[in-house]
């Protein structure tokens, strides 16, 4: 019950974007294209899972044990580097049309800080080895279920006649504000 | 000298700096994935900017294009014809473009700061897309050139200075590379084919409004009176929009433009410099 709470409210209640307002870059730059922003989304969740998988393992067997915890966040960051480079490498080989359409969003997910946030917070509460791995997953889970919300929304809104102090950017942003108020709605369904 | 931590941190890092390069290079040599040598060779010979004007988003996309007969291989516009040429050797076949002409940008604004009328002020970020994005900057003019030389900034070949609030273009730098045109927030640049022993004569104004708003808001502006239709050269001129504008393919070295720059009643008719009168004045 606790992991399923766990995952529940990091993709629901307290989702990275809507709710921590991490990985703003990404939600607001690959959001508007629906097949895009599933791809990003995917590639992001891949990455998320291994890096919670990963960081709890070096978090817990080499800095804790060596007391050397403040280079959290330089190990963090070269695990999540190498970790994109690696899924590049396999996209490359294996996926090459994936590979062709993700294009330059790929390498940025080294950049995004919801995957550095997600190996922050982990260390943070304390999570356990398998609490670890669903925290990540259901954060990657919850990335691309934003996104793919916002790519639908932004694609309807490409119909509509918006009045024109409004249009690109700042509706955009207004779009993102009102989709975390929305998100707020679910507060209440984890026990804190 | 170091402490017990300083060294313990350090072999820490160390250890998985090692541990994700070894991982890495492992990889690499088991994910390698062949390439096309001659799209390698194709790419050695680009000029590798990544500048995307050929449609691809980089040198490599449009090596692999050129590879697979997709793009021909004149593709690369900074390259120029050198690059063409090394290319169409390499895969044997002959360069399509025609000699005489050249690609250039071209600004389709002539107010320079003394004739730009506006309104209040704007106290902005000193950038063409910023003052766009918010208000419109301070001009009256919704299409003219707003002067605060983004598109300088953009090029990657220096050939823009600002000049009196307009983009002046050196046409011996422009490699038409389009970077200058995606950056305008207003589209006033285009980049036009131009014959090299005609006349270089552009119409330099972007605006769409009717004739008696331009009046009101430029004096060196488009009214899409239709004069130029009449006196210029056959073809050439077209009025569409309330705006003139001119078809580069329609004349040849021979046709005449001094009517239709003497007529235009507000001046926005005008010659700029071709690469040969601009090295001149050099």
């Amino acid at each position: 019950m606790e992991l399923f709470f766990i995952f529940v409210a990091i993709v629901l209640t307290q989702n990275f974007v809507l709710h921590f307002f991490l990985g703003i870059c990404p939600f607001l730059g690959v959001s508007d294209e629906m097949e895009g922003a599933f791809g990003m989304g995917i590639a992001t969740t891949f990455v998320m899972t291994l890096t919670a998988i990963i960081t709890w393992n070096i978090n817990t067997f080499i800095l804790k044990a060596f007391n050397v915890e403040f280079l959290e966040y330089v190990s963090f960051i070269l695990v999540i580097a190498s970790l994109v480079q690696l899924v590049e490498m396999f996209l490359k080989k294996y996926l090459p049309e994936l590979y062709e359409t993700l294009g330059i969003y790929l390498p940025l997910i080294t950049t995004n800080c919801a995957v550095l946030g997600l190996a922050l917070f982990m260390v943070l509460r304390e999570y356990n080895f398998v609490e670890s791995a669903i925290f990540g997953f259901g954060a990657g889970v919850g990335f691309t279920l934003a996104l793919v919300i916002m790519a639908g929304i932004r694609g309807e809104l490409n119909e509509e006649d918006i009045p024109k102090p409004f249009r690109g950017t700042a509706i955009t942003l207004l779009v993102a504000g009102l989709l975390a108020l929305a998100f707020m709605g679910f507060s209440g369904l984890v026990p804190t | 000298m170091f402490g017990p931590v300083v060294i313990i941190s350090a072999s820490t890092m160390a250890g998985l700096g090692l541990l994700f390069a070894g991982l890495l290079g492992f990889a690499h040599t088991k994910l390698k994935v062949e390439e096309d040598p001659e799209v390698t060779e194709i790419e050695d010979i680009l000029p590798g900017l990544d500048c995307g004007a050929c449609g691809y988003p980089g040198c490599h996309q449009l090596a692999k294009g050129v590879a697979e007969g997709e793009a021909p291989p004149d593709s690369c516009v900074p390259g120029g014809e050198e690059v063409a040429e090394n290319i169409a050797d390499l895969l044997g076949l002959e360069v399509s473009s025609e000699p005489g002409r050249m690609k250039l940008a071209v600004v389709h604004c002539g107010a320079g700061n003394e004739e730009k009328k506006r309104v209040g002020q704007y106290e902005g970020v000193e950038s063409c897309r910023t003052a766009e994005l918010t208000t419109g900057g301070n001009m009256k003019c919704e299409y003219g050139c707003l002067g605060y030389g983004d598109c300088a900034r953009a090029c990657p070949f220096d050939a823009i200075e600002m000049v009196n609030g307009l983009p002046k273009i050196d046409p011996d730098a422009c490699t038409a590379c389009g970077e200058c045109v995606e950056t305008c927030p207003r589209d006033i640049i285009v980049i036009e084919e131009l014959d090299l022993e005609g006349d270089f004569v552009k119409v330099a104004c972007n605006s769409k409004d009717e004739g008696s708003a331009v009046r009101e808001k430029c004096d060196v502006g488009c009214i899409a009176c239709g004069l130029c239709e009449q006196v210029g050269p056959e073809e050439v001129f077209s009025v569409e929009g309330n705006l003139s504008r001119m078809n580069y393919s329609e004349y040849g070295e021979d046709a005449d433009f001094d009517m239709a720059i003497d007529k235009c009643p507000t001046g926005c008719i005008v010659l700029f410099p071709s690469p040969e009168e601009a090295s001149e004045t050099d």
